[in-house]
């Protein structure tokens, strides 16, 4: 599928090495777009918005990071967040940069575990971009709006 | 009486012989190289999304194809038909001048405007492998146009595939809030799309008698 | 048959060539001059290249955290003249204001002729240097440091506080090298050594390289010291804030105070979740008993920590807790955007000012 020089090089700052080890798309061959779509689709067939997905999402952030390091229980599941220094740039440019560091989500009853930066929220906020499937942070859409409690 | 003649003489050539008008909106509309025959699908598809890219992409594909179409009619006409190869050489080496042509363009609009370069000329790239263009240098000798009218052809040829994915990208605008069913998201909303314009093409057929 | 393929050849030939003139002589800028801050430095490099690069290259190192690709907008750099339109990928990243007043990203402008740029001072003092990894030191399970020997320039002069860019190479998947920020954390009276305290981060391109790839003996590049994060001249009581690696500048400070004998009442408080987040408390703990102007004060937040006796809690809460109201105080903090936000806003509560909070920016 043929891309704009825009997209070509949104896709190329994704690409590993370049913004983080793994990069946002990995092995994940589909082009951006195509990724993009079918997530927004698999979101609007649930029902929901992406919107509503990011605000769940970071209101999560919000109280792992306001607890800095220690676990808290949201919703249901345990949230923590690692923390690191640095800050990470919006792969599409001029979004600004995200600070680093990850939340880890668990399910108490074992079994899930979903992992999001803060720059993930953003991504699907504005982007609606939940990275590319085998990354660490990809997050399926309806798994995420399940573990939110909006399905 | 002779100066009525040489008059009506006159005006009977120029009826019978088709004009450069005619050539390019016969290019351009009625045997418009997207629509008509299929050809140049694949940025189209894509790169329809926003219309800004569009219009770059689509002015790119009308220098590239009008500038080639004239080129690959000169070197036709002037050198592979005297050396009776045509036949056999005309493919390969209307690819490699169309290759090269763009590649050499890339940089002269480089050099020459920035400016141009940033709204049109990131796009060149993305041409070398548009069959349209291709396409349109092939039609072009199958109609056994010479060099001007080659240049015409090409130009028309160039704004009718421009004309199809300017269109294209303002109906995708509209559409964006639209419900459309999963399945046929992306590609498929955007062929059907392309298909009612190509029917809607088809009516301009009768304008002009080529 | 031979005409055939002798005409094929002949034209692949001629374009071939034609193109390879072409470049030669349409994509030749030719040697252009970059003027640095009104003839404080003048530059002759080759045209073709971005700024951001020709300028490194030539020894002016203007930071960047995304490799010149132009997303992290870090490599700001004001053009004076001879920049050309403004690149398509740049607008985004800069304010209307900005644009008034020529601020480009220097790692999209080419340089395509004479230019004439103004960076700030300090960049001047920043050099590349080659070191060698005389010491890796696991500080925790996460947390490593390293101890650097300076090779060429064998010394280097900075300000507690102060940062360097580290280089990480190409390795595995990565196809080029990529600088990231750590503050130095031993005393500038080493001159001939740099220590950085590094902690992992998941998925990250660096703190993999060094915990998985550097090992002692190895080379490494860096460039600096960058940053304004430093000390003031006064002798205010002082409330120092770190967590994980944010341990760094701290390490360094408290070292070079001791050794010129400045002694200005200080409160430093490390936050951590759990006892195996701890390092150098041993050292910390030593230097609290010997300098009478110096507290140093951990705090754990985790859940049961049976075996600690020190103070407990969100490190925002111990501040909150032990530090009066100032009347004549200054912060300093540094860690996550997070930790900061949080210490910022406790600090505010208890009536510091905002311009008695010092912080580094680029964390």
């Amino acid at each position: 599928m043929k891309q704009t020089p825009q997209e070509q090089q949104i896709a190329a700052r994704m690409a590993p090495g370049v913004l983080s080890r793994e990069g946002f798309l990995d092995g994940d061959r589909r082009a951006l777009a195509e990724i993009i779509d079918t997530d927004r689709s698999a979101v609007e067939s649930a029902g929901l918005t992406g919107e509503q997905l990011a605000d769940g999402l970071e209101a999560v952030l919000k109280a792992a990071m306001a607890a800095m390091g220690r676990e808290v229980a949201v919703g249901g599941w345990t949230a923590r967040y690692r923390e690191a220094m640095g800050r990470i740039p919006c792969p599409w440019g001029g979004c600004g940069v995200f600070p680093k560091g990850e939340v880890e989500m668990t399910q108490p009853t074992g079994g899930g575990v979903l992992r999001f930066t803060p720059l993930s929220v953003h991504l699907i906020r504005r982007h609606s971009f939940y990275q590319g499937r085998g990354t660490r942070y990809r997050l399926e859409p309806l798994v995420l709006a399940r573990a939110l409690g909006m399905i | 009486m002779t100066a009525g003649a040489s008059i009506l003489a006159q005006i009977t050539v120029a009826q019978q012989a088709p004009g450069l008008m005619a050539i390019f909106f016969a290019a351009a509309i009625t045997d418009n190289i997207l629509l008509t025959r299929f050809l140049g699908m694949c940025s189209y598809l894509s790169i329809s999304r926003q219309m800004k890219s569009a219009v770059g992409l689509g002015a790119a594909v009308v220098v590239v194809t009008a500038c080639t179409a004239a080129l690959n009619a000169a070197l036709y006409w002037h050198v592979l038909k005297p050396l009776g190869l045509e036949v056999s050489l005309q493919l390969i080496l209307f690819i490699i001048v169309i290759a090269a042509f763009v590649q050499l363009l890339e940089m002269i609009v480089e050099r020459v405007s920035l400016t141009l370069y940033f709204s049109l000329g990131v796009f060149l790239p993305l041409i070398t492998v548009n069959c349209a263009i291709l396409g349109a240098s092939l039609f072009m000798i199958n109609k056994d146009y010479q060099v001007v009218e080659g240049l015409v052809y090409g130009a028309g040829a160039g704004v009718g595939w421009m004309l199809a994915i300017v269109l294209l990208a303002g109906i995708r605008y509209r559409l964006r809030n639209a419900k459309i069913p999963a399945a046929l998201e992306g590609p498929g909303i955007t062929l059907i799309i392309s298909g009612i314009m190509a029917l809607a093409f088809i009516g301009f057929s009768g304008l002009i008698k080529s | 048959m031979a005409l055939a393929t002798l005409v094929v050849a002949g034209f692949c030939t001629a374009f071939a060539a034609l193109l390879v003139v072409a470049e030669r002589y349409l994509l030749n800028y030719g040697q252009c001059k970059i003027t640095v801050n009104e003839g404080a430095r003048r530059l002759d490099v080759k045209g073709g290249s971005t700024l951001l690069a020709s300028l490194m290259g030539e020894g002016i190192f203007i930071p960047s955290a995304c490799g010149g690709k132009g997303t992290c907008a870090y490599c700001k750099v004001k053009v004076l003249d001879g920049g050309g339109p403004v690149v398509p990928t740049e607008e985004p990243l800069l304010t209307p204001q900005e644009l008034a007043d020529n601020v480009r990203i220097s790692c999209q402008v080419k340089v395509r002729n004479d230019i004439s740029v103004a960076i700030p001072e300090e960049l001047f003092n920043v050099r590349e240097y080659t070191a060698t990894v005389e010491r890796i030191r696991d500080l925790t399970y996460d947390i490593k440091e390293l101890r650097l020997k300076l090779i060429d320039p064998p010394e280097i002069s900075f300000t507690p506080g102060q940062y360097v860019q580290l280089q990480a190479p190409p390795y595995g998947d990565n196809p080029d090298s990529v600088y990231r920020a750590y503050s130095i954390s031993s005393p500038p009276s080493d001159e001939s050594h740099v220590e950085l305290i590094i902690r992992l981060v998941p998925g990250g391109i660096c703190t993999t390289w060094v915990f998985t790839v550097l090992k002692e003996g190895m080379e490494v590049k860096f460039n600096g010291p960058h940053g304004r994060f430093r000390l003031t001249a006064s002798d205010r009581a002082m409330v120092w804030i770190a967590g994980g690696s944010g341990m760094a500048p701290f390490w360094c400070m408290v070292r070079h105070l001791r050794e010129k004998n400045i002694a200005r009442a200080c409160r430093y408080f490390f936050g951590a979740v759990a006892q195996r987040d701890l390092f150098l408390t041993g050292e910390l703990a030593g230097l609290s008993k010997e300098l009478g102007w110096f507290q140093f004060i951990p705090a754990l937040s985790g859940k049961d920590q049976s075996q600690w006796s020190g103070e407990r809690g969100l490190i925002t809460e111990v501040v909150d807790r032990h530090v009066p109201c100032p009347d004549s105080a200054e912060a300093y903090l540094c860690g996550s955007p997070g930790m900061i936000d949080a210490s910022i806003k406790v600090l505010q509560a208890k009536g510091f000012g905002e311009k008695d909070i010092y912080f580094d920016k680029f964390a």
